[in-house]
């Protein structure tokens, strides 16, 4: 809200300089983010919390300024004098308006005020000049008064053109299905019967404390007028407002709850101040529901408040700052006044002295440590390792978004229909959540690739989220792997394409960072992935993943030329593999003998089918078995390859025989020849 | 003899005495030692020594020999550069080859340091999901249903009664509800809110939350335990400032702000002519929310509010990041621009 410094002074002797006053609010709750010099005046903006409605009137943040200058309010001047302009009174020339209110709980009190023979003109400029100060745009004398007393009072108030009130009748009732309403901004709304209108007999003729119409707005042409001042129920008044997307600043008052006490003050003082500036007599006044606000008696235990703060306020000090915002102290117990229905129990004293008090005056200490020896949890601790050894592997984290668009998801051909989607999201960027992070990935990619970053190595950790037969919704963490462009060695050797194997090199060294040894890849198929290069990643036969070549269809769709290779994983299934401790392992006292063998073999026989055959016959002597060249073409043959194993024997009670190493690697060797048509080279 | 070998002996030490580079060295080893060098020769006229003096000569032609040896090696370490002519030097400001390091992304980075500073004063890190009830993500909060406080918490429905949370708050409720006091807990994570995106807003960021509850914990334990956590993020020098404020889940609440980082809220910056950037003249920076756990929250999950009190933090991971490093627009965060995410 705009609060102009000469304006508020009007209320209360203020005797520090804008700047000083716009920090004493801020340190007061009232959070005022900037200071507009304005001639000789200056602007305060202050954020407003929602839960004081009374700060939204000048009145109000001069009741602050008061309690925590400890100045006085000026509020004397601006008492209404009702018998100035209740005895002019003529009687009434026509039959007096009838107002009924059809729904008592969501208008528990409803006034109008008449004002007759009244001219509407330009305002004088002492208003104009207030009006203008805030940022509104002066609109007439009697406009301008309501605006005014909003401002000051913080009720927010309507003038009809009482002529145009057809039937001179006033219903605030239910809108009914097919209403609409022109309002004043110009626009027709459709109304519906969720929503409180002010109608005359014929229509609508406002929209309860959101916005009046344009039929019955009051115009250069009015000579009487009926002067609303009511209490519209919060939640119906914030309803309507929502669903029309309709904000005012009477609806954003009436949402927040106006003081209802001060309903009769506030329209008095407009009903003086248009008889000042617009002239014309006070006619009937009439009121509908005699609601009054609650005033409750609080209770405060100075040492609880004391406990609860951490410092010792005297009981006199709290008296005196409870008092000075209004509250009275009634029989050790205190009471609010109307303007501050927020107030409802002892906490809410609380934290009122220490506002006053001023949280700068309360110490820092440290509360005694409810458990030692804190960690991480488990799965944070194993994210962590995770980061590490990626990190140490040249792979960098990306963040990418949980919500996606369904085209994205489409575009890496996955399938949308266990993806869980936003009901209102605000574009078509935000429709459904990630079932993967495979799309957000090459999004990064080709982000990358466009600004000429195309040698990419990243990875994602994060959570992908399905629908669920049980609970509707399933959330779980997921780690993606990506590589593409060229891998480079520096100036000393060629960069040369990255292919599938860095990326299983990678998975690799990660697994055994954490720990885990074993794993096995199955050939199979994914939609998202290439048909030449693709395996399911499984861990003693449970589903772990998948990795892969990305499809190039896929590719296209995301305008990536390279080639991209993948990796995702099922974080909480790779968890329970992971060893909560770790052994240490002696190394062998006995040295260990190594034996190369070169085979030519078949292009078709998988390396892992090879290693089974070389482990399954070697006999317990070998400790490892390591493929470490591969050729094809030259003097090999067509469809053939010549591969070279190297394969180290050891005992680990006592030294090697050279006898019994050559029986092991013969039996290797004949299994080759024997089992898969292997020829020693 | 011995007069043949006195002069090899002084001819040799002398010139290997004035050479001054490694090749000029490597002739005389072959002048003087090589297979047809002078030493050489001298042992190759041993036949023509009488018999009763090949002992010494002997002796003496070895003595040479290893004293030439000797003098060459001397000066070979003595000698800039020396190596073997045949091999080329290397260059060693050719640059190193580097296995260039990966990143981690600065969110997780921050998120990082923030709980190691809390597990540090003894608190636990916990997590909780995404996808949330309205009855956590709200009601347990205090926050009703069509309330004006509900303004600031903007939600990504699913379904009804289902969201994405709006903010960490809701793993609170769920926290205190299978858990005892006292506790201290802080909870990192992602959250949702459908706010139009701009270089100060995303519809995702991270949060980090707070909460300490006990027999005796107070607003000064709150206001110690921030100041410790901003102190060792940001800095020693920085300065700290609670300013009342409302949050539906604590009273009292307060925003906490540091002094700017940048301008470091001196006068000149405030109220001069050149604005501060990062902080607009106002000297301060707003980093997190806070207060003392609402008695009614403490209901909601069965807590007796007359024997515990707590308090309770949240501040966005994002912001913390952003200011710390000078980032200057949170898309950058999830663009994930490699340029950008090697800095960290």
């Amino acid at each position: 809200m705009k609060i102009s410094y000469n304006w508020l002074k009007d209320y209360v002797d203020i005797n520090i300089p804008p700047e000083k006053l716009a920090q004493t609010l801020t340190m007061a709750g009232l959070s005022v983010d900037s200071i507009e010099k304005k001639g000789d005046d200056s602007v305060l903006e202050i954020e407003i919390t929602s839960n004081r409605p009374d700060w939204l009137s000048y009145i109000g943040v001069a009741r602050e300024v008061a309690a925590i200058t400890g100045k006085r309010l000026k509020l004397s001047s601006f008492v209404v004098r009702r018998s100035s302009f209740e005895k002019k009174r003529t009687p009434n020339p026509e039959p007096l308006t009838a107002i009924k209110v059809e729904d008592k709980s969501l208008c528990p009190r409803y006034t109008a005020r008449i004002i007759r023979g009244l001219k509407v003109g330009e305002s004088p400029d002492w208003l104009k000049k207030k009006i203008e100060s805030i940022g509104l745009r002066s609109v007439n004398n009697v406009v301008d008064v309501t605006n005014f007393c909003l401002f000051e009072t913080g009720e927010p108030m309507h003038a009809f053109d009482l002529d145009t009130l057809s039937g001179n009748t006033i219903i605030v009732r239910s809108a009914s299905k097919n209403e609409k309403i022109a309002a004043i901004d110009g626009t027709e709304r459709a109304l519906d019967g969720s929503m409180l209108v002010i109608a005359d007999s014929s229509s609508p003729v406002a929209i309860a404390g959101v916005m009046g119409g344009a039929r019955t707005e009051v115009g250069r042409s009015t000579k009487n007028i009926l002067l609303e001042a009511a209490y519209f129920d919060p939640i119906s008044v914030r309803r309507t407002s929502r669903k029309l997307a309709l904000s005012s600043e009477s609806s954003y008052r009436f949402e927040r709850k106006v003081d209802i006490d001060n309903i009769d003050h506030a329209s008095g003082r407009a009903t003086q101040l248009i008889l000042e500036v617009a002239g014309g007599q006070a006619g009937e006044f009439i009121d509908i529901g005699k609601a009054h606000a609650r005033k409750n008696k609080i209770a405060l235990d100075n040492n609880r408040l004391n406990k609860i703060l951490g410092v010792k306020v005297p009981a006199p000090k709290v008296k005196k700052i409870l008092t000075s915002l209004g509250l009275k102290a009634v029989g050790g117990r205190f009471e609010t006044p109307a303007f501050r229905q927020d107030l409802k129990c002892e906490i809410d004293l609380v934290e009122e002295v220490a506002r006053i008090y001023g949280y700068n005056n309360i110490p820092g200490t440290l509360p005694p440590v409810a458990e030692s020896n804190q960690t991480l949890p488990p799965e944070l601790i194993v994210d962590g390792k995770i980061r590490e050894t990626l990190k140490g592997l040249g792979l960098s984290e990306i963040i990418t978004y949980s919500l996606l668009s369904k085209k994205a998801l489409l575009s890496a051909n996955i399938d949308d229909k266990d993806a869980v989607a936003v009901k209102n999201p605000l574009s078509e960027e935000q429709e459904i959540m990630r079932p993967s992070s495979i799309p957000g990935m090459l999004g990064v990619m080709r982000y990358n690739i466009n600004r000429k970053n195309g040698n990419l190595k990243l990875y994602e950790l994060g959570k992908v989220y399905f629908k669920d037969a049980g609970q509707g919704f399933k959330e779980r963490r997921n780690l993606a792997i990506g590589l593409t462009g060229e891998i480079c060695d520096g100036w000393i050797a060629k960069a040369r394409r990255a292919n599938l194997f860095d990326l299983k090199g990678i998975f690799e060294d990660l697994l055994l960072s954490l720990g885990i040894s074993g794993f096995s890849v199955r050939e199979t198929s994914d939609p998202s992935f290439s048909a030449d290069a693709c395996a399911a990643v499984e861990i003693k036969g449970a589903p772990l993943g998948m990795i892969g070549e990305i499809g190039r269809d896929v590719l296209k769709n995301f305008d990536i030329k390279d080639k991209v290779y993948a990796l995702e994983l099922d974080c909480e299934a790779l968890l329970r593999f992971i060893p909560l401790t770790r052994r240490f392992k002696e190394p062998a006292r006995y040295p260990s003998a190594l034996r190369d063998i070169s085979i030519v073999i078949d292009n078709d026989v998988p390396n892992a089918v090879i290693i089974e055959t070389v482990t399954g016959s070697a006999g317990e002597l070998l400790k490892s078995a390591q493929l470490v060249d591969r050729y094809r073409g030259g003097q090999i043959p067509d469809g053939k390859q010549s591969l070279t194993y190297r394969l180290e024997y050891q005992n680990i009670s006592r030294t090697l025989e050279d006898k019994e190493v050559q029986e092991a690697h013969s039996r290797v060797v004949s299994a080759l020849q024997e089992k898969l048509g292997a020829a020693l080279r | 003899m011995k007069d043949k070998i006195k002069e090899i002996e002084t001819g040799a030490l002398a010139e290997i005495a004035v050479v001054s580079n490694g090749e000029a060295l490597e002739k005389l080893r072959i002048k003087y030692l090589g297979r047809k060098g002078l030493v050489t020769e001298l042992f190759k006229k041993m036949g023509e020594v009488r018999p009763e003096d090949k002992g010494e000569i002997g002796r003496l032609i070895n003595a040479l020999k290893s004293g030439v040896t000797k003098a060459i090696d001397e000066k070979i370490s003595g000698v800039s550069a020396p190596g073997d002519p045949k091999k080329e030097r290397t260059d060693v400001t050719l640059p190193g080859i580097s296995k260039e390091l990966g990143t981690i992304h600065p969110v997780s980075g921050t998120i990082k340091e923030i709980c190691d500073i809390f597990i540090s004063l003894g608190f636990r890190v916990v997590e909780g999901p995404e996808i949330e009830s309205e009855h956590y993500n709200f009601e347990a909060l205090n926050i009703p249903l069509e309330h004006p406080s509900r303004d600031a918490f903007d939600t990504f429905y699913l379904a009804d009664k289902w969201l994405l949370r709006s903010h960490t708050s809701p793993v609170q409720a769920r926290y205190m509800e299978k858990n005892k006091p006292p506790l201290a807990i802080v909870i990192p994570g992602k959250v949702y809110r459908p706010d139009a995106t701009d270089a100060s807003h995303s519809f995702m960021f991270h949060q980090v939350e707070g909460l300490a509850v006990g027999p005796a914990i107070r607003f000064s334990d709150l206001k110690g335990v921030l100041t410790t956590f901003a102190k060792r993020m940001f800095g020693e020098g920085i300065k700290m400032r609670f300013r009342p404020s409302f949050f539906p889940f604590t009273e009292p609440s307060a925003e906490v702000d540091i002094s700017c980082i940048l301008c470091r809220g001196s006068i000149e910056h405030v109220h001069g002519h050149g604005r501060c950037s990062l902080c607009g003249g106002k000297g301060w920076l707003e980093i997190l929310g806070a207060g003392m756990v609402n008695p009614k929250v403490f209901k909601n999950v069965g807590y007796d509010p007359a024997k515990v009190t707590g308090f309770a933090f949240g501040m966005g991971v994002e912001r913390i990041t952003i200011l710390k490093y000078g980032v200057t627009d949170i898309r950058m965060f999830f663009e994930n621009d490699l340029r950008m995410l090697k800095q960290f």
